[in-house]
């Protein structure tokens, strides 16, 4: 058990805190565990889907940073729901820097 | 979203033509013509009947976008392992086993065609090898093989070639061959070993068939075996040494070594599974070029931006997906769309369906590398069985249409179209011979 902090608001609109975040672990593993709705994490961290998709707050995405070229290429295939703010959570690891982070999960891409 | 059901969801049914409906009460998915053909059943069965029990193969056909996702979702009520076991060698399956045994080294079954937790463990122990950044480190390397391969067909001179034979197969086993740390120079015998292995769950062999290939599935396991006792004396950098050495975090932290069977069934599964569909996707990519208007053009004009180069080949697996059904089983009574299956019936997500729903992507015929939610596309599956090598799957496709690009130019088919033939299978969408001519760039 660690003792970083997570705040996440799964696609129903409902906001879990967890306060007990080991470091290293991506904010997709952390969602899975915690059965957050609307993070599926199918290719299991490869940033290789686009499952996983959350949109960071805006206090905290500079700190996160902006997405590289492959996640980049990820997001762009839901562009319908990509943002500004949008990474994979797959590839956001918790560190002290990024405690107290606060995400909102995205929405499936559209039908 | 993982346990959730669709049993409140129905969608609307649509009126049939009355040849749609005479497709649908008399069609099957093991007609070897509609096999080749399939979109007007496809559509028949998504418009009329979502959910529909195919009599002839005794599966249920789950066709809708909306209904793959749902099942695929919840590994619990559809079971991978059961779905998958049932449609091996369907009908003939303890001759197969009992051949192998006796000829193969042993039967070995599929460790990753499982259900969660087992599954979990070993998917997680697969994935490291297969994360989009770890592929792109390969980029380069895969660059260089697809070079040379076409650079050989090229250099020949005779501004001809098969390209499925001459390209499409031997580019994806010489790249395969290198990540698993196997001999180059066997592609004609991976080639059959593959086909072998797929036809298991085609759903249209014969006893003759099913004989003749697990012979070859026998002749595939002896090899690997070899390798693998080779490997596990003396490792070397390569995904076999890996797995033989690999070992499985359970999930009170313990770690337990793989089993030699499971291991062997691993080195099989990537051997063959990251082979003949890659294979299947880029010949596709050299039937859209040679017979859609507009394609090359598109090709060759997306070909150094990067962004529109990758949604030209998602739109593309979107488009003419590999790999056409997959098995799952239901484990208790359960109703889909409206439509009520019993426990223990087996199932075919039909993935080149899914990808041509017009309720997800409007205009489904339409080539459309703008699509918005173009990633929703199912030719990798999805949920926890989603394709493991599909990072390296596009990176094949994507590398293979930059090299297509550069080095040749005017491709045009050397048959007509309707000679196309097709492998007779329900799994995938198989160009068996494409003949094709072209100029050097």
């Amino acid at each position: 058990m660690g003792n970083l902090k997570v705040t996440m608001t799964d696609v129903n609109a409902e906001t879990q805190t967890f306060d007990d975040v080991e470091e290293g672990i991506s904010l997709m593993e952390l969602a899975k565990q915690h059965g957050v709705a609307g993070i599926m994490g199918d290719c299991g961290g490869g940033c290789a889907c686009a499952t996983c998709h959350v949109y960071v707050s805006k206090d905290w995405f500079e700190k996160v940073g902006e997405p590289d070229e492959i996640e980049f290429a990820m997001l762009d295939m839901v562009a319908d729901v990509m943002q500004d703010n949008s990474r994979l959570g797959c590839q956001i690891k918790m560190s002290p820097e990024l405690d107290g982070i606060d995400v909102t999960v995205a929405p499936a891409s559209s039908y | 979203m993982a346990t959730q059901t669709t049993e409140e969801r129905i969608s609307e049914r649509l009126e049939l033509s009355p040849e749609e409906a005479k497709l649908l009460k008399e069609g099957t998915l093991a007609d070897t013509e509609i096999q080749a053909h399939p979109r007007d059943f496809y559509r028949a069965m998504r418009h009329g009947d979502p959910i529909h029990f195919d009599e002839k193969l005794g599966s249920w056909l789950v066709t809708r976008h909306e209904d793959i996702s749902a099942v695929q979702s919840d590994p619990v009520t559809f079971s991978v392992k059961h779905g998958y076991s049932e449609q091996q060698a369907r009908g003939m399956r303890e001759e197969f086993e009992g051949y192998l045994r006796e000829h193969g080294g042993g039967y070995f079954p599929d460790a990753i065609m499982s259900d969660p937790p087992y599954h979990t463990r070993i998917r997680k122990l697969m994935e490291n090898a297969f994360t989009a950044h770890r592929v792109k480190e390969l980029e380069p390397r895969i660059t260089a093989v697809v070079h040379d391969l076409i650079e050989e067909v090229v250099a020949k001179g005779e501004g001809k070639c098969d390209a499925v034979k001459d390209i499409a197969i031997p580019l994806t086993i010489r790249v395969i061959v290198e990540q698993l740390g196997l001999d180059q120079g066997m592609e004609e015998k991976i080639s059959r070993w593959s086909v072998a292995v797929t036809a298991q769950i085609g759903a249209m062999q014969t006893r003759e068939t099913m004989l003749e290939n697990a012979q070859q599935i026998a002749d595939l396991q002896n090899y690997l075996i070899a390798k693998m006792k080779e490997k596990e004396a003396n490792p070397t950098e390569d995904m076999i040494s890996d797995l033989v050495h690999a070992e499985v975090t359970n999930e009170d932290g313990s770690k337990e070594k793989l089993t030699f069977e499971e291991a062997v069934s691993l080195v099989r599964a990537t051997l063959i599974a990251g082979n003949d569909t890659t294979a299947t996707a880029i010949g596709n990519l050299f039937y859209v070029l040679t017979t859609r208007p507009g394609i090359a053009e598109l090709l060759e004009s997306v070909i150094d931006d990067d962004r529109q180069l990758n949604r030209f080949i998602e739109e593309h697996l979107r488009n003419e997906p590999p790999v056409r059904a997959l098995s799952r089983m239901t484990t208790r009574e359960v109703t889909v769309n409206g439509t009520t299956i019993p426990a223990h019936a087996h199932m075919l997500l039909v993935y080149g369906s899914g990808n041509d729903d017009e309720t997800v992507f409007p205009e489904p015929r339409k080539f459309d590398i703008e699509r918005k939610n173009i990633g929703r596309h199912v030719a990798f599956g999805g949920g926890p069985h989603r394709c493991i090598g599909l990072a390296l799957a596009r990176m094949e496709v994507k590398v293979a249409a930059r090299e297509i690009v550069k080095q040749m130019k005017n491709l045009k088919l050397a048959i007509p179209e309707s000679e196309i033939t097709y492998t007779p299978t329900v799994a995938t969408h198989t160009i068996e011979s494409l003949p094709i001519t072209f100029e050097a760039r």
